[in-house]
């Protein structure tokens, strides 16, 4: 008989150091947070995207203009130090690999969100760099922030001390694809391989 | 010319003997990004194995042609893409660690001067145990880096 009470007394503690470990790790699943992220950036619903004037090194730059081909549209910055190279060397090498034909129906716009260091001459030999047909545009940053914003592109500046005179941009790295009408038809992650550049292209020239 | 070669292995054997973690790492197809006109830094890219069993980390980079050399990583925060400085990139024993355009790479901070397509950047990867080795990365127009073929690069040891 008392042995069967010890029983009893050992399963209710197991029970009860069950429910404790359990309790112990759905906090651990839930409710542990360790670190809090740098910077909380807005996400926005369906962006809508749009049409702009910006300014590059040979003049204001209507996105109007570039209707009747497939515009793609990059929002970055010269001093990035490797995601925008990564990104643009990538797209840029998939620009390419069209045909000439093809070619011939796509553009593609580098939008510095950092006018306060890319002027517009800085910019045309950035964008031309990785692609000769690129065009390089700024504007001012009020006008810069209501565009991302149509696209649905975030940056933030942050200061990183090594980084050259001072600051960073953290901004997202998506390449926005435009069609031959000025809508906004939906955008390239960041750094797809040229083959898949390629690959995603052709589908948008054959649907517009 | 005996003699000679007699010191040259016996330097060898010498470096050798506390080269450790850098004996067991192979780098593999080394190269630098050729950096945009009037680009302040550029990244340096290979793929590290460790043929030990040993877990190794590197530590530290460095080069003459830049001030200052990080290690550094993408973080990809809520489709914000962030590079930031990493203390070490671990190479698991048997494994390998990729460094890559947009994941973990070499950050050349502060060129001295503009480097050119073709030019070699001496890199000197210091590791956990102390150890260190010299690899001779090639300058590589962006692009062309992608379609490089696999090449095998031995670094020679400090």
């Amino acid at each position: 008989m008392p042995l069967k009470i010890a029983e009893k007394t050992q399963e209710r503690w197991l029970a009860a150091l069950a429910a404790l470990l359990a309790a112990a790790l759905a906090w651990f699943a839930f409710g542990w947070q360790p670190e809090l992220p740098e910077t909380p950036l807005p996400r926005a619903a369906a962006p809508a995207g749009g049409d702009f004037v910006l300014q590059s090194a040979a003049g204001p730059v209507d996105l109007r203009s570039f209707r009747g081909r497939l515009t793609l549209i990059y929002f970055g910055y010269t001093f990035c130090p490797d995601v925008c190279p990564t990104s643009l060397a990538a797209t840029s090498e998939g620009l390419k690999r069209l045909t000439p034909d093809e070619a011939a129906r796509v553009a593609m716009l580098f939008v510095s969100v950092d006018p306060e260091r890319d002027t517009p001459a800085r910019l045309k030999e950035y964008a031309e760099f990785f692609h000769p047909g690129m065009v390089g545009v700024t504007g001012q940053p009020d006008e810069l922030a209501a565009i991302a914003r149509r696209y649905g592109a975030f940056y933030a500046r942050q200061a990183v001390a090594t980084a050259g005179e001072g600051y960073v941009v953290d901004h997202t790295s998506d390449t926005y694809v435009v069609g031959p009408d000025g809508r906004l038809l939906g955008k390239i992650g960041h750094a797809t391989p040229p083959d898949e550049v390629v690959t995603i292209l052709r589908n948008y020239l054959k649907q517009n | 010319m005996k003699k000679v070669s007699l010191l040259f292995s016996a330097l060898c054997l010498s470096a050798g003997a506390w080269a450790g973690a850098a004996d067991q790492i192979t780098v593999q197809e080394p190269y630098v990004r050729l950096a945009p006109p009037n680009a302040p830094a550029t990244g340096a890219f290979m793929v590290l194995k460790n043929n030990g069993d040993k877990d190794v980390k590197l530590l530290k980079a460095d080069n003459p042609a830049s001030k200052v050399t990080e290690l550094h990583n993408h973080i990809n925060d809520n489709g914000v893409m962030k590079m930031r400085p990493v203390a070490a990139v671990e190479i698991k024993a048997k494994g390998e660690a990729v460094l890559k355009p947009g994941s973990l790479h070499v950050m050349l901070i502060d060129l001295k001067a503009p480097l050119k397509e073709g030019d070699s950047v001496p890199l000197t990867l210091s590791f956990d145990d102390g150890s260190s080795k010299t690899v001779d990365a090639k300058v590589v127009r962006p692009g062309a880096a992608a379609a490089m073929p696999p090449m095998q690069h031995q670094g020679h040891k400090h």
